[in-house]
């Protein structure tokens, strides 16, 4: 839903820069041992750079309509935007750009790096999208693609434009972007909650389940094309885990017989295998099940402790994880080989300090995001950790859990209950600004998916 | 106060039972409860519409007030300490004091449901409210109660008892509840 949405970007502001530097020395001298090598958000590198990019408003027509050539346009320019790489330039005044052919001279005056022209073409179920990116300093075209896209009336419409969009961050990149992809999420009041799932831009809101009662921790393949949660639909006795097939919307409960309570459900990198987290019964622990074969049950880590939350690293070798095992007030993030062996911290753990749960593993398999806090009145926070190596704050407003990456390996969803209200926000871990994604709403456990393949459904 | 708990206390009104020691009932429809101090026996003559002064049932249909007390002690919370899922001296007490009525009622069936307070995460609370469940029915499978009869289902954060950003709400929120899920009426032990 349109109205959800809210595009008001909090940057920071140097008044802030100050706030947050006081509010770091003030811990550091309460807490030196585990703020210690953490560096706060504002020291960022070179990738703060966001060049400026301009839209030539797009040509042509689909069938006997204007309408769908500034339709892409639209919704290209919100991508971009949201990517944080550019500075959009999608709205000069007409009298400024005029409208017959290409003229560099006036982009190089409104201060364009890039410029975006296109032409539609087509009727019917398709159209075809040619699109040019131009450096306009150098006067030459970059790249150049031409793209057939469903009509803007198919539910597949504006994933395909999406893709676009990430062609684009490509081009200019050579990254992945982040446009294609959707963020399925928990939410409800009272005391139930459902799986919904949103496109990266929040549009397409979908309430996926309608179990009456409580369902959390969605996990998507890396395909788009199916979800994994865990639930316990009224009247069930126990949490189980199910699995969606967003083609046609419907979930079934995975036949894994385990005593105890299944949660938090996590697809490995192939879309083959999920790791969960069985508590309670007389086998608790973690457990890998395949399910694509719908067998081959296998307990990684045997444990009475909590030992939940797992998340795969991209290559799938290792699973991270939170544990208990040091102390029930004390939890922390440690990984363990993906076929099952000794784990080992990725948190830094201080006997006693610090409380590190929600792992997730970035894209790039260098870094672990969690959330947590550094002593036990301190509110909760995202945090960033090189395996190994330095530990970042990313927030340090309110309250904010469950991190997942986008697959730019640049964002990160999560749950906040913050001034600006609760619900899901976007920070950018490159220039550390934070959008409200979805606000107004209670919510949980956020999964940000994969570039979803064409044709995934449920769009 | 949600609507799940108001009905909860519906049920144990008319006793004015223990396991709403830490707060007060709200505003009842008659027959008004009268307060009672917090104990682990069965309260005394209550006044309800079936029980005539001195226990005995007035009614042929409705329960006594000794039966009313004993489904009230069986549903009666446990309170935990924060980020813990260890039995505290005053819950053991408290368990103590269902297990003459379980064995008076070897067909009753519990769903021992496990709360969580709002820090933490998500699943790290689910985790914690399935272990607080379970250390409740290891307790009275200790005591000689069939594990069998109970079955465990975590709540983590997401029914809390009372809202409030203070430790006054947390404390009532992290509990276990007990809900009767076969085998009534209850008898008296």
């Amino acid at each position: 839903m349109r109205a959800a949405v809210n595009d008001r970007v909090v940057r920071l502001g140097s008044a802030f820069l100050v706030l947050m530097g006081l509010t770091a020395s003030r811990a550091l001298a309460q807490v030196p041992d585990s703020l210690a090598g953490v560096s706060l958000s504002a020291a960022y590198g070179a990738g703060n750079v966001q060049l400026p990019l301009a839209f030539k408003p797009f040509e042509g027509r689909f069938g006997g309509g204007p309408t769908v050539a500034p339709q892409v346009q639209g919704i290209m320019a919100k991508d971009l935007k949201l990517s944080d790489r550019y500075r959009v330039l999608d709205s000069l005044p007409a009298s400024l750009i005029g409208s017959g052919p290409l003229n560099y001279d006036v982009w190089e005056q409104a201060n364009a790096k890039w410029l975006l022209t296109g032409q539609v073409e087509g009727s019917g179920t398709s159209f075809v999208l040619r699109l040019q990116l131009h450096d306009v300093i150098s006067r030459s075209v970059l790249q150049q693609q031409q793209f057939t896209l469903p009509a803007p009336t198919s539910p597949d419409f504006r994933m395909a434009v999406h893709r676009v969009s990430d062609q684009v961050v490509q081009w200019t990149h050579k990254e992945p972007g982040m446009a294609a992809t959707r963020i399925a999420y928990s939410a409800g009041t009272g005391g139930f909650k459902e799986i919904y799932a949103a496109d990266s831009d929040g549009e397409n809101r979908q309430r996926l389940t309608n179990y009456g009662n409580l369902a959390m921790s969605p996990s998507w393949s890396p395909d788009g094309r199916r979800l994994v949660f865990s639930a316990v639909p009224k009247d069930a006795d126990q949490w189980g885990i199910y699995e969606m097939d967003m083609s046609t919307q419907r979930a079934t409960k995975l036949p894994i017989v385990r005593e105890g309570g299944l949660y938090s459900p996590v697809f490995d990198p192939r879309g083959q295998v999920i790791a969960f987290s069985v508590q309670g019964g007389t086998r608790g622990g973690l457990y890998t099940y395949n399910v694509d074969r719908r067998c081959c049950l296998t307990n990684l880590l045997e444990s009475a402790r909590i030992e939940g939350s797992p998340t795969f690293s991209p290559d799938g070798r290792w699973i991270a994880f939170e544990t208990d095992r040091f102390s029930t007030k004390t939890p922390q993030v440690m990984r363990l080989p993906a076929t099952g062996g000794n784990a080992e911290l990725v948190s830094n753990y201080t006997p006693g300090e610090g409380y590190y749960t929600s792992p997730d593993w970035n894209p790039r398999g260098d870094q672990v995001a969690y959330h947590g806090r550094t002593t036990e009145s301190g509110s909760f926070q995202i945090f960033v950790r090189t395996i190994g190596g330095p530990l970042r704050q990313l927030t340090s407003e309110g309250n904010n859990e469950d991190p997942s990456w986008a697959p730019d390996g640049r964002h990160i969803v999560f749950r906040s209950v913050r001034r600006d209200g609760q619900g899901l926000f976007i920070v950018d871990t490159i220039t550390g600004t934070i959008r409200p994604f979805m606000t107004g709403i209670e919510v949980r456990t956020p999964d940000w998916s994969s570039s979803i393949a064409a044709g995934a459904g449920g769009l | 106060m949600t609507h799940r708990q108001l009905m909860v206390l519906g049920l144990g009104l008319t006793l004015g039972v223990a396991a709403c020691r830490k707060q007060p009932p709200p505003a009842a429809p008659p027959p008004a409860a009268q307060p009672q101090t917090p104990t682990q026996a069965p309260p005394p003559a209550a006044n309800t519409n079936n029980a005539a002064p001195g226990g005995r049932n007035t009614g042929p249909a409705g329960p006594t007030a000794a039966e009313m007390a004993a489904k009230a002690s069986l549903e009666a919370k446990v309170y935990f300490e924060y980020d813990a899922s260890t039995i505290r001296d005053d819950a053991q007490n408290l368990l103590r004091s269902k297990v003459p009525i379980l064995q008076a009622n070897p067909q009753v069936r519990i769903r021992i449901e496990g709360h969580a307070d709002e820090r933490g995460s998500t699943e790290y609370n689910l985790a914690l409210g399935n272990r607080r469940a379970e250390a409740v029915r290891q307790f009275l499978v200790d005591l000689g109660i069939p594990g069998d009869r109970f079955t465990i289902l975590s709540y983590g954060e997401e029914r809390p008892q009372a809202m409030g950003d203070n430790e006054t709400a947390w404390s009532q929120n992290r509990r276990a509840e007990f809900v009767i899920t076969a085998g009534e009426p209850i008898r008296a032990p």
